[in-house]
């Protein structure tokens, strides 16, 4: 009988066509595209499995119960910038503000002219793929009704200093406005893989692993064969039971840009270019400061973006809301200070940016199966980074905002709109800066050479039978979009071409 | 340990006359579920945070007294200086103990009340077992993607 499996103490065994490593963006979307094609499919998830009413409600629940380690996992350079993703059924779908963008058509371009893969023919299905996915996942605009006053100042701060924004499409079905998207969608509204595809491999009779993190590939030759890995418990990290979940066809690893390269790499994986081209979106918030209050909470979490910057300098911007209790941490100080800076919360809007950044790191396995991911941005980045926070601060004043809190140490706490030239000046040290990465690229990059890229524009790895990542690892360069449309319509690409 | 944490946090997060401080929050509790559910990476970063912050008084006021021996304006001048040290490792380490009081202050009913918030709800961890059925309990979900709605696989699709 196919079925869902949770932490056991007892050890599981089981074959299927296809194992699939994680259920986010990609491994829920190539695990599903092959069980519909008629293939027997099991996906082996690390976190475990939590179905809206589960979810937690604060920032608190969020990161013990979705967010990997706490979302305590920093870059190791300069600066220790946060490195955000879920580990959960669903991955990072579960806890992301569900932004769906087509991937640019210069991306293929670029693919095909740097890395040998991509050009028009992948454009064209990628394309295919991303309406099918619009269709399954019910993209639509966020409801006017549902957009909040931090959206609509936006919108009103667009209109004045003309950024070309737009209302977002996300993966979200008559969006209800809670405003709760990165703790989970308690409402259900939102698409994320653990309610849609993952819950639709179970009825086309797939199986499904749960708190099953994978320790290694396992090879027999130049083929994978399978998966090993110990079951753990959510609540206590206990070990359980030991699972071994073997391949018929093929090993697909979609563990997420941190965690493939580090699986593949334990697993014995020889290739020059493993856990090379790590690449992210780094980002941060300028909070606008109005005379009314905002309540940034009330509304979507994020409602409004731009890609007018995507060229130059190499920036999106988009609207944000956190709760009060990670806003605490995110502005400078302490003690009565800090009080009397938190006490106007219901006044600030935090709008963002993501940087487009050029800097590569590096991704490898660490002690205790974690990744170590090495990465810093260059002064180049630095600039575009200060940049896009400028062009936030100008979107607030547009908007009306009286002053704008950046958040750069040893700058002024508070800008007025005549202080927003000193941001063109503004510290290049990343130290100064709180920024995260929430939008990662590369580990495994695709590519024709083997000598510079781990898998083909297949997904299909070098030199080994059996083996394809589909997760967002493969994407060799940056978007400067949001990333889960293109892996998702990657993963599909990858899987069709993997049952053809 | 706790009462090192606790002392941190409740220099770092005062009440104040606007807003309630996190004394007025459950911190004890709140402490004892944050150790015993967070990782002990995580937990001793904390506590070296907290430790860090009790230490550094002679650097931000001149006084060579640990924080929790300073005088509540001096105390106050410190959690202030301490958190935007210009050493960006003292800088972080406070962070930390920053980050895990901010989530119990900020998430506190009687915060979120002074933002027009509404509380949170209970959240014990749960999941679904191997025994649970295979449905997604959704909240008031409209639509879950059914079979139905989604088309074979294919590039063609
Ligand atoms: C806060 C936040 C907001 C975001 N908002 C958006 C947005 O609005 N739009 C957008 O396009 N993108 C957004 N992103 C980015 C997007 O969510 C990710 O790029 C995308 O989910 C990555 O897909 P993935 O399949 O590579 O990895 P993930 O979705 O992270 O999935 C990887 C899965 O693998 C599992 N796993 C890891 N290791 C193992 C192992 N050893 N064994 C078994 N399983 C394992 C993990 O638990 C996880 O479930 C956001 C990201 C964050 C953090
Ligand atoms: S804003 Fe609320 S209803 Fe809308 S997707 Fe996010 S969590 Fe769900």
């Amino acid at each position: 009988m196919r079925s869902h499996i949770a932490f056991r103490t007892e050890p599981v065994e089981l074959e299927a066509d296809y194992v699939v490593v994680g259920s986010g963006a990609g491994g829920a979307t190539a695990a599903v595209t092959l069980a519909r094609a008629g293939a027997s499919v099991a996906l082996v998830e690390a976190g475990a499995w939590r179905d809206p009413a589960h979810y937690p409600a604060s920032a608190y629940g969020a990161m013990r119960d979705l967010l990997e380690d706490w979302g305590s996992q920093v870059t190791r350079g300069r600066a220790l910038w946060p490195i955000v993703q879920a580990r959960t059924m669903g991955g990072t779908t579960v806890v992301n503000s569900a932004i769906a963008v087509r991937t640019p058509g210069d991306i293929f371009r670029q693919w095909e002219r740097e890395r040998g893969v991509g050009g028009d023919a992948m454009a064209d299905a990628i394309g295919r793929h991303q309406d099918a996915i619009e269709r399954e996942l019910s993209v639509e605009e966020v409801p006017r009704g549902s957009l909040g006053r931090s959206n609509l100042l936006a919108l009103a701060g667009d209109a004045a200093a003309d950024y070309q924004g737009h209302v977002m499409k996300r993966y979200v079905a008559s969006c209800a406005g809670t405003g709760q998207c990165l703790q989970g969608c308690r409402k259900g509204r939102k698409q994320s893989t653990n309610v849609t595809y993952v819950p639709e491999l179970l009825r086309l009779g797939g199986d499904v692993l749960s708190c099953a993190p994978v320790h290694r590939v396992a090879f027999e030759s130049r083929r994978a064969r399978g998966v090993v890995g110990r079951f753990v418990h959510p609540e206590t990290r206990a070990k359980g039971g030991r699972f071994e979940v073997r391949a018929r066809r093929a090993v697909v690893v979609a563990a997420s840009v941190t965690h493939s390269p580090a699986l593949l790499e334990r697993s014995g994986l020889k290739s020059p270019a493993l856990g090379s081209l790590f690449r992210a979106h780094p980002g941060t918030g300028v909070f606008g400061c109005y005379d009314e209050p905002v309540d940034m909470n009330v509304g979507v979490t994020q409602g409004w973006a731009t890609t007018k910057f995507r060229e130059s300098p190499g920036l999106k911007l988009e609207t944000l809301a956190i709760p009060p209790e990670l806003v605490a941490s995110r502005i400078a100080g302490g003690g009565t200070a800090l009080m009397e800076r938190l006490a106007r919360y219901r006044h600030v809007a935090m709008w963002c940016h993501a940087v487009r950044a050029e800097s590569c790191g590096t991704v490898h396995n660490g002690l205790g199966d974690r990744p170590v991911v090495r990465y810093q941005l260059d002064d180049a980045d630095m600039r575009r980074f200060r940049d896009g926070m400028r062009l936030v601060a100008e979107l607030h004043f547009a908007a009306g905002a009286r002053s704008v809190i950046p958040g750069i140490h040893g700058m002024p706490f508070e800008l007025g709109p005549d202080q927003v030239h000193l941001l063109r000046e503004a510290p290049l040290d990343p130290r100064r800066y709180v920024a995260i990465l929430s939008h990662l690229f590369g580990g495994c990059p695709m590519g024709k050479d083997p000598r510079e890229s781990v898998c083909d524009g297949d997904g299909r790895v070098h030199g080994v039978e059996g083996l394809v990542v589909a997760d967002a690892s493969v994407i060799p360069t940056n978007l400067g979009v949001n990333p889960q449309h293109t892996i998702m319509a990657l993963a599909r690409h990858f899987a069709t071409r993997l049952v053809q | 340990m706790l009462a090192l944490v606790r002392s941190a946090c409740v220099a770092l997060y005062p009440r104040t006359d606007a807003l309630p401080g996190i004394e007025d929050t459950d911190l004890d509790a709140f402490l004892v579920r944050f150790r015993r559910e967070s990782s002990f990476l995580l937990w001793l970063g904390v506590v070296a945070g907290a430790f860090v912050f009790a230490i550094t008084p002679l650097i931000t006021t001149g006084i060579p007294l640990p924080a929790f021996l300073l005088s509540k304006r001096l105390r106050d001048r410190h959690a202030n200086r301490i958190a935007s040290h210009p050493i960006y490792l003292l800088r972080q380490a406070v962070m930390l103990v920053k980050l895990a009081a901010g989530l119990c202050w900020g998430g506190h009913p009687k915060v979120r009340a002074a933002f027009a918030l509404p509380p949170y709800p209970d959240e014990p961890s749960r999941w679904r077992t191997s025994f649970d059925e295979p449905s997604p309990s959704s909240g008031d979900a409209t639509r879950d993607a059914s079979p139905a709605k989604t088309p074979p696989v294919g590039d063609t699709a």
